[in-house]
């Protein structure tokens, strides 16, 4: 059913009802009055002649008995002075209503059809009354009481309503809620005047132990852009204006243009501040690096030092320490956010940079090779783009050298004579893969396999997977080119590259295919300094993980860990994930606990679980190099000193898993703690022999 | 399920435009003759009243103390209560906002108008 259908034909039917109900409540009136008239001040039956002269008054305006409702209304206001004592009833003043009861059944009987009303008689009336009264000049005309006056109001503003933004402050009394307001409606409501953005102000919510569920602490701040006005806003808000704090304001144009592209408020404000140094738009200033790198061994000591006093803060109990500490805590984390954000910097100098060798070796080479570039805006540490440029320049020229093909050769082989290399960045998770690959001859396993031999790499009998084949160019001294050319070669082969990818704790995976090319992905951590992570306890060590593989912690009951071929599967949400627990792997011969828990961890290797004895939290981690003696361990990335003082090892997921792979069932294997610290490469191959 | 409406007038004409526009508009209602009728109701009431509608000036028990009184009910709590005001009830309309009612409408109304608000503050 529509509105249309409620609309005045509907009310039409019910006036048939009206003028039954009000010739009721006259009858009501007259007896009442007539009691009046025995007893003045009862104020019962006072309070009964009000009631029904504003029903009869407010039904009346509600029926578009308007001549009624108006004549009513002069009657109703007498009548509330009277049964509020601010006036005495007398006889004449009884006398004149009952007269007035008698106009209203004419003004009744004239609406029905019979009969016709002297509005004199009306006007001597209200006349009379005002005289007795001494009220102000009584009014037989009811303005303002017909319906849809909003509606006529509303429609003319929005005539000259044009599109603006509005900032709006609201923050609803405590007492909303109970009071049966909810405050997302009204929030739904501007949504139906324009476009709305939402942030809600959370900052006086309680501490847990404080606080009222039946009490509304929240506030909002909304930046709303719509042809709208200032009343149609207020008019959301019509219902709780008194009990909250509410601001609207037009956002002035200029502002309303930084935000409209994307320019933080906050930035526009600072932009306004004299001396500001980070001023809207483009401009910037220059800062030594060496600034910026100690600003984060700062931050980093800082978190260290908040993890203390975070620990410390929960075992006291004090809710006042416990909340400076979380406070705390979020500033470290905006702080270290902020800090780090600083120095990320795009790949793109870095990428337009091997234009030019390109070019250059190219010509050199004799060669013609094209260099593409994807996913330059990626960022990545600074620290770690200036140590990326070596293994760079490096791969980049193996390819020039070795795997693209002289024109010629290319040609034979049915390829185009421009040869490629494809530089790619990406992020992945707290890491950027980045690829170099190239459309050249490949690497061929055979050959590299040979060659290997005959360098003494690994004995001729040696059974090896292709990866592991590819693996040997890392090796020192490793080359597959047999003479020397000028531009790489020289006995120092991709172990240059390892190493350097080591310092950065990345890894290094080469695929290729014989003639279509080879292509080398690095993968490093996004920062060197500081990451978040989750804390696990096994037995009575703790690890760490990086937060950001983390997909979800659940607990690891009996019936879920299921065994498929020796290895461990788990059902997590009907999924099947294969897991690895660490207390297993690392041979701790800790008891196992009645129940564990298993944090699901996305690798590149796909979705593994880690099962552990206990998720503790989530931290903010300063990552420590182990130092030289452990540069070879590769499923630690490096250790963590908790708050306590205690060391925690960061586990390095992918490295994990992937070790779990290489190795088959690794996790039953007997003897060193740390299985993989039997350095990949070397252990590989007497294993396979 | 539709919504229900309690809607509290003691006059007849009243409380039949507010149950008809308000059916038409897809919700359930109650009527209650008056503040007392209305708390009766309320008490026996199995199903959840999503909205009360009340009219101010009532024999028995008014629309003020009715809005007090569902105020204290804990089943009760936080239910929206709009008041039926005229527009010479401006002192009347704060007492019953202070008393706890969500909000208001000011008769006389067009029914399109009365369907808004109780949108309004239904959702």
């Amino acid at each position: 059913m529509t509105d249309r259908d409620n609309g005045p034909g509907m009310i039409d039917k019910y006036k048939e009802a009206f003028q039954e109900e009000a010739r009721e409540l006259l009858s009501e009136l007259e007896s009442a009055l007539l009691e009046l008239d025995r007893k003045h001040d009862d104020v019962e039956v006072l309070s009964r002649a009000f009631r029904a002269l504003h029903t009869i008054k407010g039904s009346g305006a509600m029926f578009g008995f308007d001549d009624i409702a108006a004549f009513v209304h002069n009657l109703e206001n007498a009548f509330d002075l009277l049964r509020t004592g601010k006036l005495a009833v007398t006889a004449p003043l009884i006398n004149l209503t009952l007269a007035a009861s008698d106009q209203i059944k004419t003004m009744l009987d004239a609406a029905a059809g019979s009969g016709v009303v002297d509005p004199l008689r009306s006007q001597e009336i209200l006349t009379e009354l005002h005289q007795l009264t001494g009220m102000g000049e009584a009014r037989n005309v009811l303005g303002s009481l017909s319906p849809h006056p909003s509606r006529k109001a509303s429609s003319a503003n929005t005539v000259h309503a044009q599109a603006h933004d509005w900032r709006i402050h609201f923050r609803p009394g405590p007492d909303t809620l109970l009071n049966g307001t909810n405050p997302i409606l009204l929030l739904r409501e501007l949504q139906d005047l324009g476009t709305l953005k939402i942030r809600v102000d959370c900052s006086a919510i309680p501490p847990l132990g404080e606080i009222d569920a039946e009490k509304c602490y929240l506030a909002w701040d909304l930046l709303l852009t719509g042809e709208t006005n200032a009343e149609s806003i207020r008019d959301v808000f019509v219902f709780v204006e008194g009990d909250c704090e509410l601001f609207i304001e037009q956002v002035p144009e200029v502002e309303a243009e930084i935000q409209a592209r994307g320019v933080s408020r906050a930035r526009a404000e600072g932009a306004n501040r004299p001396g500001a140094l980070v001023a809207a738009g483009a401009s910037s200033i220059r800062v030594s690096a060496d600034r910026l790198d100690q600003l984060v061994n700062l931050v980093g000591e800082l978190v260290t030092v908040q993890a203390r006093l975070g620990e410390i803060a929960g075992r006291r109990e004090d809710a006042d320490i416990l909340q400076i500490s979380e406070s705390i805590d979020r500033l470290t984390a905006a702080l270290r956010e902020n800090s780090m954000s600083i120095r990320m910097l795009p790949l793109r100098g870095t990428f337009d940079r091997f234009r030019r060798l390109v070019h250059d070796l190219g010509r050199e080479l004799h060669k013609k090779v094209e260099l593409t570039t994807e996913g330059a805006d990626t960022e990545l540490d600074k620290t770690v783009i200036d140590q990326l440029n070596e293994p760079l320049v490096h791969l980049i020229r193996n390819s020039m050298d070795h795997a693209i093909e002289s024109p010629e050769a290319r040609r034979a082989a049915g390829k185009s004579e421009v040869g490629t290399i494809h530089l790619s960045a990406r992020h992945s998770g707290a890491h950027v893969l980045i690829r170099v690959s190239d459309d050249g001859r490949g690497l061929d396993a055979e050959k590299v396999r040979a060659r290997a031999v005959e360098r003494g790499l690994v004995p001729s009998g040696a059974r090896l997977s292709e990866a592991e084949i590819f693996s040997l160019i890392l090796e020192p001294g490793f080359s597959t080119a047999r003479e020397v050319t000028e531009v790489s070669g020289r006995g120092v082969g991709m172990d240059v590259v390892r190493r350097s990818v080591d310092v950065l704790r990345g890894t290094l995976d080469i695929a290729s295919q014989p003639g279509a090319g080879l292509t080398v992905t690095l993968r490093l951590p996004l920062t060197l300094a500081i990451i978040d992570v989750l804390l696990v306890r096994v037995g009575d060590a703790h690890f760490v993980l990086p937060l950001v593989n983390s997909l979800e912690c659940v607990e690891l009951t009996p019936k879920d860990a299921l065994e498929a071929n020796g290895k461990h599967v788990a059902i997590v949400r009907g999924e099947l994930i294969p897991y690895i627990r660490l207390s297993e792997y690392f041979q701790m011969n800790t008891p196992r606990p009645e129940r564990e828990q298993i944090m699901v961890v996305e690798t590149e290797l796909g979705r593994y679980g880690f099962v552990v004895d206990r998720v503790l939290g989530d931290h903010q981690t300063v990552i420590k190099n182990l130092g030289r003696l452990y540069r070879n361990v590769q499923v630690v990335s490096g250790a963590t000193i908790l708050g306590n003082g205690t060391v925690a090892l960061i586990l390095d997921p992918h490295r994990v898993v992937q070790s779990v792979l290489q190795n088959g069932v690794s996790h039953r294997r007997a003897g060193n703690p740390y299985p993989q610290q039997q350095q990949q490469t070397q252990e590989l191959i007497p294993k396979g022999a | 399920m539709s919504q229900v409406i309690l809607t509290v007038d003691d006059s007849a004409s009243m409380r039949q435009v507010v149950t008809f526009t308000l059916s038409a508009a897809g919700y359930t209602v109650i009527e209650a003759v008056d503040g007392k009728d209305a708390l009766a109701k309320l008490s026996r009431m199995t199903t959840r009243v999503n909205l009360v509608i009340t009219d101010l000036n009532m024999p028995n028990l008014d629309g003020i103390g009715l809005i007090r009184n569902v105020r204290t009910l804990p089943a009760f709590k936080g239910v929206p209560i709009l008041m039926l005001t005229t527009e010479s009830q401006e002192s009347r309309k704060l007492e019953g906002k202070a008393a706890g009612a969500t909000g208001w409408i000011v008769k006389p109304f067009a029914p399109e108008k009365l369907v808004g608000v109780v949108k309004k503050v239904l959702g």
